[in-house]
């Protein structure tokens, strides 16, 4: 049902084993109905997308994700990144399964029965501030030399002051995620450490994890969440499709 | 469902949407460096993953911060409106976190903004997965 009068094009969410069964439930991007091309062993889940109509809208992103989260519960997913539309269905086939159809058949066989896991702390502003106040000289001293004093007038104090903590946070972020990723490395098969989104964030890390061992590792998330209770918020996100351990090559 | 809050609560699997746009927006398969000829040019409305970055104005955010530490130690505790301080300006200030892509979308994005995003709905969890294994008759 394309509004427009360009044929419709192919959006393409994720690589998938060829012998999976859609539920006639499956929807994709804007409700349309989920189709799967398969070529050989491996095949890619697809919907028809009005190639006119700008896509990324929050509903866009939403429904990309939960197909391929809800796919990856039960299948192994190679998951597009957001965005990726083709042609046509033939296209799919003849440029993306067809000439790497060995190389997605090996990784989907590496992503049989696993899942990814995201895991993201964020710091009490106050416990984390008081915490590296406490331990470092410098920042106290600045504090005396700014209280009392004028914004204007402690402005570079009051910078330096800032810097020196930002730092302090860093660093305890570093810590602390090497210690989430110790403690919960028994359980889990790889781990890859995000880019953090905000400057008071304690860990963000993507894990990979047997199925068989999921109630294990989220338990062990659990000890970390209560070791740090009081000082940082601990969120696990997941099962989710394996984005953070798929690789493009030459990228 | 899986989430795990200290303090409780709950949460959908696949998370907010803030979630969904750090990962399928910055991870995952990219197809153009498997394909280029039939790729259709889409514009794409999205902002890109969210990324830190350090400025004179965090800075001092986090003196200003370490500066209502001081109130708290001489008001004592039972101020929980103290609490979140850089957490509520920094988010709430847009822009600072986020970075555009080149060129694509920006009127889009400005119209769309955080209200939007925040309205978007937290995906259902589904009873049965959509997609999955045929039963497992294969031969051999």
């Amino acid at each position: 049902m394309p509004t427009s009068e360009q044929p419709a094009a192919c959006y393409v969410y994720g690589i998938v084993p060829a012998d999976v069964e859609l539920t006639s439930d499956a929807r994709g991007l804007a409700d349309r109905p989920v189709d799967v091309v398969r070529q050989g062993d491996v095949a890619a889940l697809v919907s028809e997308v009005d190639p006119v109509v700008p896509l990324g809208r929050p509903a866009d992103l939403m429904a990309h994700q939960r197909l391929l989260d809800d796919a990856a519960r039960d299948v192994p997913v190679l998951p597009m990144r957001f965005g990726a539309v083709m042609t046509d269905a033939r296209a799919v086939v003849r440029e993306l399964l067809a000439p790497n159809e060995a190389g997605f058949r090996a990784a989907l066989a590496e992503l049989e029965g696993r899942v990814e896991y995201v895991v993201r702390g964020r710091y009490v502003e106050r416990a984390v501030l008081t915490e590296v106040v406490g331990e470092n000289a410098a920042a106290a001293r600045l504090r005396e030399q700014i209280r009392g004093r004028g914004e204007k007038e402690a402005y570079e104090a009051r910078v330096r002051l800032g810097e020196l903590l930002y730092r302090a946070v860093e660093a305890k972020r570093e810590t602390d995620t090497g210690r989430l990723i110790e403690t919960v490395s028994p359980y889990c098969v790889l781990s890859a450490v995000r880019e953090p989104t905000h400057h008071l964030d304690a860990a963000h890390v993507a894990f990979l994890v047997d199925s068989a061992r999921r109630s294990e590792f989220e338990d062990a998330v659990g000890k970390v969440g209560r070791e740090w209770e009081e000082r940082a918020d601990l969120r696990l996100q997941g099962p989710i499709a394996p984005y953070d351990f798929v690789l493009t090559p030459g990228g | 469902m899986t989430v795990v809050q200290p303090g409780g609560g709950g949460g959908s699997s696949s998370g907010g949407l803030a979630d969904v746009i750090d990962t399928i927006l910055d991870k995952g398969l990219v197809i153009d460096a498997y394909v280029s000829v039939s790729l259709l040019g889409i514009q794409l409305l999205t902002i890109d993953a969210r990324i830190v970055v350090a400025s004179v104005d965090t800075y001092l955010q986090f003196a200003e911060a370490t500066n209502r530490l001081d109130l708290a130690e001489k008001e004592k505790p039972g101020v929980p409106d103290l609490v979140g301080g850089i957490l509520s300006s920094v988010t709430g200030g847009g822009g600072k976190e986020r970075e555009l892509p080149e060129g694509a979308g920006e009127e889009a994005l400005a119209a769309g903004d955080e209200q939007v995003l925040e309205a978007a709905p937290e995906p259902d969890e589904a009873e049965q997965p959509a997609v999955r294994r045929r039963n497992r008759s294969r031969e051999g």
